[in-house]
């Protein structure tokens, strides 16, 4: 992200966008504001703006919040107050220079967001320690599948930090830890793929555990390398080393490693024991000194089949589980999978570690069953067709560069939140774990990782999102109005570890001004941020299909759009016509419309492994992107104009034009009829036709500039007006042009909307339901 | 009894030939030995015998050149057998009818004779082809069996060797040895090129060997799940030996610096042996286990039970030789079912429950092979001879074996080492020529009416080249109804092997004590019942009468006692030592248990002294002498063998500059460091030549040399005093 970027970006430099920027005061306001407050905050985006301090921040000795610009500070008495609690606190000897004219940089206003390197070397607890990277292959793909993967990773292991340790599993019907630090010869350690194993058992099998030191005699097989010996369990750098050290013997390793011999009969599927293979990689990790950063980094060709997380039979007749099936309760496997993934996760979580997922196969492979370990963990997935894709290829690569290009994969991320008294923190919907803390803010309901003020984000990086859900619970009543402090604050403290080891701690404080709106709801309308809020229904809306049986999101949201309208539209009862909207809600109905239509409500579209995915990203990725997610962006490409937004509709379908579709995952370039006519005839390799050639080259490029920057990689289409694969476009636009059955619908009868209406007809029913009498 | 008084058997074994002079188409003894060649015609006679009735067999014993048995193809007849009892086609049957029929001499039924096998007979009645034909001419021939003699495709030869490589196994040095061991034989193996071979080594993990032939080194595959073993790869783990050559060599070259510096303690045998089994079931083969560390680990771990010296003695002494944990019988019982033959090697300088250990080559038809406090400074060429020779001697597979006879008579009771699959076939899953089977044999009638009694072993197996054989023995024998006859005709070698086995078997069941009782109440009651017959006639009051047959019995019987499978109490001989060695009398030929009985005793310092004389010149000129320590001179310099030591024994008046020039050091060094070699001098190139000549003609089992010298104790004692059996040792003289 570049610094101007960050500069335009409508997040600022605290990178918290909230649904409602300014907030009613009480519990009973809040909810008629129908969209809950809710805060996206992305915890660790670069900001070059953001000062770095070297020292150790002051804290709250009541609340722990740290010292902020918001604080109040006595000079004279050296004393600062804490805006959170109101707790009075003395400056400590190391601050007795700052004065008016003196002041430190985190008291500075516009420094809202400021990082505090520690210095690791005075908190021996926190000394760096490389990062760790097991990377676990499949290998019960066809060979040409394994050799993408393998040449990947052979890749990804050039490009790692020379110091980050590696490890290597390989599994198929069984597991097969390797040895990297065995010298004589190639040696694994091998796992029955049909067995649920312990940590511990995990551990002992592999020598690490209480019992290996007498079996074995512990250190001093001769095996240990020195200058690991400090930072890592003694025993675990016999499969861990370091990149510089083990890439040859990985390299040559992958090159004698075969696809998984085990016959598989006709008729059947691999026996693949992906879940074995992943705790016996958790159980690697774990022997890490505590603190470690570690990632797994799976790449899986198929579904489990085998063995604790299995999710299809291996009799080929069955299919994998379908949304349907999830629905009618007939996936016998998916409960007693995922069941186990969370055990899974929650080791993971208590080892501070992450699991990273490369997925590719036609078939599914389970990601609707690991999406809990992904994000508890805070681990990247990636769906493609093959290894061979350049959606794999592009994204792994992405994963282990470095520099401009580099996602800044930090590690034991740990999020703090400190809010003004009266409110509450109901939970986040995101990549993180709760971490249990009760607290005064911690509000009664819960929403995603809740009951809870400190939340465990094992994996984190640049572009890491989360949604905090707040909740209001002082009632008008419970204090003379005369006592209220107009401002509200919240203050985020994320503690992580940098990509170099470096332990740093992040502060956002912000504030927000608290409104009576009871007394008038102008304010509150200036301060809704309508493509936040419609990412936040988005995710919630996700997360409420996930959690609730039952759930009818389409119902859900289209009340809940009504009553925002009946609530903050400008109408006559009973007269649609009347209805309008101010433009801070405007863009919402149609985000809603589009959001209905998309893959996050329509599941049945799709794979639950797809709807996993896409719900992965939407909750990981910041507010632009989700927003993209739900409702595509389209730009139009003609002679006669620069290129241009266009309406999300088949109205902008035109023979002479070039269209730009981005719904993140993928990116479709559509030439018009005429267009692709004359690019079939060669027009633009003749001199004289130089304009046209650059009216095909001009999406082109604007597709690699969003290819680039994006992890994972979205999917390129290039396709023709009545093309095959036109469909890809066709599918996001408005059916404007299609069939209109808005007469069709009973006045009066409850809110059905039916999937395939066009934004207009969409429209006219919301305005008619919106102005009715309740 | 006084043995200084009894005939000594100084010319070792020696086979009645009567028999062969009777029956010149019986197949020759040293593949079938009956207890006596005159079959008793009644009931009473066998009671009267008292001794055994019985044979033992060596169906694969080593003939010398110019003496193999014939191979007889009947491919398109196929075999000739007899459609009621099975027989084979031998030189008794009988043929009638012009030819076209045959009489089977065993259930004498009349058989057609195929057409494709049909042969005119002459004048005489015999056939005319006889001359071409050697199953009706040789008592041993081996058919190649067609197809129906085959349950599945005739096995490759398989070697799976199974390597303890726990600290005590590698700092015994026996780990590098066993390497290299197998890597120089690699290219003698039989079977060639279809030699299957695979490897497993073990700790507290079991460790698998991949070595797919395209690989350059093999990888190893740990597997650490004890409770729950199993196989980590479907192929690979068993390789053809052309085809992965080079990863079986790769691998012989770094096992032992793998595992150089393991400081593992532990044993888990009962889980490796399990993956074994699951690799080697598929095909069967040989399994070789190298066993160092007592097995402490998952299932089949032992107990150091034979600690508790209160047992010993009691009426629970006899379970400490059997196997404790049924793990180990259950094992035996699968191994054998698929074909798979175990031989244990144990080098244990402590307790290690041969017992248990040791049931799986015990009825798998295998080997016990101990060598206790292995060092591979001393053992090293004891080890290399043994090892090659078990991998690379000729080798049946898949085997069974079944002994047939007459009308009348049946055997009832077999005793070896096999498990027995019905009443009467023995399951061999390996054989080879060190291996003897003992039988018993009962009368069906209690009056037998034929003149003659006939037996026929056949063998089923595969030979290492890939083909199904029978291998057949027939041999007849007269039906006496004089006692007297029996006894002249009896076969000592033949009763001691039996008795001996019956004895070891006893002690599985009973006191030490008991089992030496059982033998001795035998020949004491068979010497009786011979005086009785001849007393009168001889008039020879109170001294003891034997037949010229039996004159060395009491004495064999006498040295029997002073095994070390039977001899004394608890304190004579340690319990693992005791075990393996009954194991290996168990299979032991006649002629090789005789000499373990009664070694011979030679003294050789004058021939060393003799100028001109070449060692193998000494083979034509020396003289066992008594085992009696009368016989030892303190001038002299003796060789003790009983074919699986030499004890070399020197006198203490014994030359200071012979011991100079054989030991190459002071006469004052500790006898039991000085490693016995060749020195740059005429006597110690003699004594070796001496020695090697004895090794080469006997060559079952590696002689290792003790030096002992004269009043050195408990060493003498221990190595040679207390094996001259005609002395009076420890009350175990009858
Ligand atoms: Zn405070
Ligand atoms: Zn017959």
């Amino acid at each position: 992200m570049s610094t101007e970027m960050a500069q335009t970006d409508p997040e600022g430099v605290d990178v918290v966008r909230m649904t409602w920027n300014v907030w009613p005061r009480t519990k009973v306001e809040a909810s008629k504001c129908v969209i809950p407050i809710a805060a996206s905050i992305s915890p660790i985006r670069p900001n070059p703006d953001m000062p770095t301090l070297p020292y150790h921040p002051l804290r709250c000795k009541t609340c722990s919040a740290i010292l902020n610009s918001f604080c109040r500070v006595d000079f004279s008495a050296h004393i600062w107050i804490c805006p959170f609690c109101f707790q009075r606190n003395h400056f400590p000897p190391s601050y007795s220079q700052i004065s008016e004219t003196n002041v430190p940089a985190e008291l500075y206003p516009q420094f809202s967001t400021i990082e505090y390197h520690i210095d690791a070397s005075a908190q021996p607890q926190l000394v760096s320690s490389p990062p760790v990277f097991v990377f676990v292959l499949d290998t019960c793909m066809i060979e040409e599948e394994l050799g993408f993967a393998k040449s990947a990773l052979k890749r990804a292991i050039g490009l790692l930090p020379d110091n980050a340790m590696v490890g290597f599993v390989s599994f198929g019907t069984q597991v097969q830890v390797h040895e990297l630090g065995f010298s004589d010869l190639s040696k694994v350690y091998v796992f029955r793929g049909s067995k649920e194993l312990s940590k511990d058992q995990v551990l002992d099998q592999l020598g690490l555990g209480t019992m290996a030191g007498r079996r074995t005699g512990g250190p001093g097989q001769g095996f240990q390398k020195g200058p690991q010996a400090g930072v890592l369990n003694l025993g675990v750098t016999r499969f861990l080393l370091p990149a510089s050290e083990c890439e040859y013997t990985l390299v040559s390793l992958l090159d004698e490693l075969s696809t998984d011999q085990w016959p598989v009969p006709p008729g059947n599927r691999a026996l693949r024991c992906t879940g074995v293979a992943l705790s016996v990689a958790a159980g690697l990790v774990g022997a890490c000194l505590p603190g470690t950063g570690a990632r797994i980094v799976a790449l899986v060709g198929g579904p489990c089949t085998e063995g604790p997380g299995a999710i299809v039979s291996k009799d080929l007749s069955d299919p994998v589980r379908s949304h349907k099936d999830l629905d009618k309760d007939a996936a016998p496997y998916f409960k007693k999978a995922v069941q186990f993934y969370e055990e899974l996760a929650k080791q993971l979580v208590s080892q501070g570690h992450v699991l990273d997922l490369f997925a590719s196969a036609l078939d599914q492979v389970g990601v609707a069953e690991m999406k809990v370990v992904i994000e508890r963990t805070g681990g990247l997935v990636v769906l493609a067709e093959s290894f061979g894709h350049a959606v794999f290829k592009d994204s792994f690569k992405h994963v282990f560069e470095v520099g401009e290009q580099s996602l800044g994969l930090s590690f034991n991320g740990t999020l703090e939140i400190n809010c003004s008294k009266d409110i509450k923190v109901q939970g986040i919907i995101g990549p993180c774990t709760s971490l249990e803390k009760k607290g005064p803010a911690v509000a009664n309901t819960v929403i995603g990782q809740g009951n809870t003020t400190s939340w465990k984000m094992c994996g984190l990086d640049k572009s890491t999102c989360l949604t905090v859900f707040f909740d209001i619970s002082s009632s008008e009543k419970s204090e003379p109005s005369g006592n209220l402090n107009p401002q509200l604050y919240i203050q985020f403290l994320t503690s992580y570890q940098s990509p170099d080891g470096q332990t740093r701690l992040r502060v956002t404080t912000i504030t927000r001004r608290w409104i009576d709106s009871a007394v008038g709801s102008e304010e509150l309308v200036q301060g809704f941020d309508q493509e936040a809020a419609a990412v936040v229904m988005a995710r919630l809306t996700s997360y409420k299909m996930e959690m609730e049986e039952g759930f009818d999101a389409t119902r859900w949201l289209d009340r809940n759009l009504i009553r925002l309208c009946s609530k903050f539209g400008d109408y006559r009862k009973d007269d649609p016509t009347s209805f309008t909207l101010n433009p801070s809600f405007s863009l919402f109905p149609q985000f809603m419309f589009n959001l209905r239509r998309s893959q996050f409500v329509q599941v049945f579209n799709n794979s639950p492994d797809e709807t996993a995915y896409f719900r992965i990203l939407l909750n990981r990725e910041n507010v632009i992107n989700a927003a993209v997610m739900i409702q595509p962006s389209l730009m139009s490409y003609s002679f006669n104009s620069l290129p241009a937004p266009a309406l999300l509709d088949v109205a902008s379908i035109a023979a002479d034009r070039i269209l730009l579709l981005d719904s993140y995952v993928s990116v479709v370039i559509f030439h018009g009829m005429t267009i692709a006519q004359w690019r079939n005839m060669g027009y633009q390799n003749q001199p004289e036709h130089q304009a046209f050639a650059q009216l095909l080259q001009a999406p082109h490029d604007d597709a690699q500039m969003i290819i680039r920057d994006r992890f994972p990689g979205p999917r390129l289409v290039v396709c023709d007006q009545h093309g095959s694969q036109a469909r890809f476009l066709l599918a996001k636009l408005n059916p404007s042009a299609t069939y209109n059955n808005a007469h069709e619908m009973a006045a009066g009868s409850d809110v059905i909307f039916t999937d395939d209406v066009s934004l207009q007809v969409f429209f006219e029913h919301l305005q008619r339901l919106a102005v009715q009498s309740s | 009894l006084d043995c200084k008084a009894l005939p000594r058997p100084l010319e070792g074994d020696v086979e009645p030939n009567s028999f062969a002079m009777m029956y010149p188409m019986n197949c020759s003894s040293r593949y079938m030995r009956l207890t006596t060649n005159a079959i008793p015609s009644s009931q009473s006679l066998v009671l009267r015998w008292q001794l055994p009735l019985g044979a033992v067999v060596c169906p694969l014993a080593e003939a010398p050149d110019g003496e193999e048995v014939p191979i007889v193809n009947f491919a398109t007849t196929g075999i000739v057998r007899c459609r009621r009892c099975r027989t084979y086609v031998n030189p008794y049957v009988t043929f009638t009818d012009g030819g076209r029929k045959w009489r089977c001499n065993i259930c004498s039924s009349l058989n057609d004779v195929p057409g494709d096998y049909f042969a005119h007979l002459d004048a005489s009645g015999r056939r005319i082809d006889l001359n071409q034909r050697p199953e009706l001419t040789k008592g041993s021939v081996e058919f190649i069996a067609p197809a129906e003699y085959m349950v599945r495709p005739p096995m490759p030869p398989l070697y799976f060797f199974l390597i303890d490589v726990s600290i005590s196994a590698v700092r015994s040095g026996m780990v590098e040895l066993v390497a290299q061991t197998i890597k120089s034989c690699l290219d003698r193996m039989p079977g060639y090129p279809r030699t299957q071979i695979g490897f497993i080594t073990f700790d507290s993990t079991i460790h698998f060997y991949n070595m797919k032939s395209s690989f350059s080194q093999p990888q190893m595959m740990v597997v650490s799940d004890l409770d729950d073993i199993f196989v980590p790869l479907p192929d690979d783990l068993l390789v053809n030996l052309l085809e992965s050559r080079t990863v079986v060599d790769a691998f012989l070259d770094s096992l032992p610096s793998m595992f150089q510096d393991n400081v593992n303690v532990e044993s888990a045998f009962g889980p490796a042996i399990k993956a074994a089994f699951m690799i080697m079931s598929q095909l069967g083969g040989k399994l070789l286990i190298f066993q160092n560390t007592l097995p402490s680990l998952g299932v089949g771990r032992l107990k150091l039970r034979g600690e508790d010296l209160r047992v010993y003695g009691t009426e629970k002494e006899h379970a400490l030789r059997l196997s404790e944990d049924p793990f180990y019988k259950q094992m035996a019982a699968d191994f054998t079912k698929y074909q798979i033959a175990v031989n244990v090697y144990a080098f244990s300088d402590k307790y290690t429950d041969i017992a248990s250990l040791g049931t799986l080559a015990k009825y798998t038809g295998g080997q016990v092979y101990y060598y206790p406090s292995f060092q591979s400074a001393i053992h090293k060429e004891k080890l290399r001879h043994e090892l090659s020779r078990d991998i690379t001697r000729e080798t049946a597979w898949e085997a069974v074996m079944r002994i047939r006879c007459g009308k009348g008579v049946r055997f009832t009771t077999y005793h070896g080492n096999f498990m027995l699959r019905s009443t009467d076939l023995l399951a061999l899953p390996a054989v080879d020529c060190d291996k003897a089977y003992g039988a018993q044999l009962c009368l069906e009638e209690t009056l037998l009416t034929t003149q003659t009694v006939y037996f026929q072993v056949a063998l089923l197996y595969t030979s290492s080249s890939g083909e199904r054989r029978i291998r057949v023995h027939t041999a007849a024998a007269p039906v006496v109804s004089d006692l007297g006859e029996m006894y002249r005709q009896a076969d000592t070698g033949a009763i001691v092997s039996l008795l001996c086995r019956l004895a070891i078997e006893k002690t599985l069941s009973s006191k030490l004590e008991e089992a030496r009782n059982f033998v001795q109440l035998k020949i004491v009651k068979a010497l009786r019942e011979y005086r009785n017959l001849y007393a009168v006639q001889h008039r020879l009051g109170g001294r003891m009468i034997y037949p010229e047959s039996l004159k060395f019995l009491p004495l064999y019987g006498l040295a029997l006692f002073k095994s070390k499978a039977l001899r004394g109490g608890y304190a004579d001989v340690q319990l693992d030592e005791r075990w393996s060695a009954g194991c290996t009398m168990m299979a032991l030929p006649v002629k090789r248990l005789l000499k373990l009985l009664y070694p011979s005793l030679i003294r050789v310092d004058d021939f060393l002294l003799k100028a001109s004389s070449k060692a193998d010149e000494f083979n034509n000129t020396w003289k066992r002498l008594p085992l009696s320590a009368e016989s030892l001179d303190s001038r002299g310099l003796y060789v003790y063998d009983d074919g699986f030591i030499f004890v070399i024994w020197f006198g203490r008046m014994l030359s200071p500059d012979m011991t100079m020039s054989l030991l190459g050091e002071d006469l004052n060094t500790d006898y039991s460091k000085v490693n016995l070699r060749k020195h740059d001098n005429n006597l110690s190139r003699k004594l070796m030549g001496i020695l090697d000549n004895f090794r080469e003609n006997d060559p079952s089992y590696y002689q290792l040399c003790h030096l002992v010298r004269q009043g050195e104790q408990p060493k003498e004692g221990f190595l040679l005093l207390g094996n001259l059996v005609e002395d009076q040792v420890g009350g175990t003289n009858g």
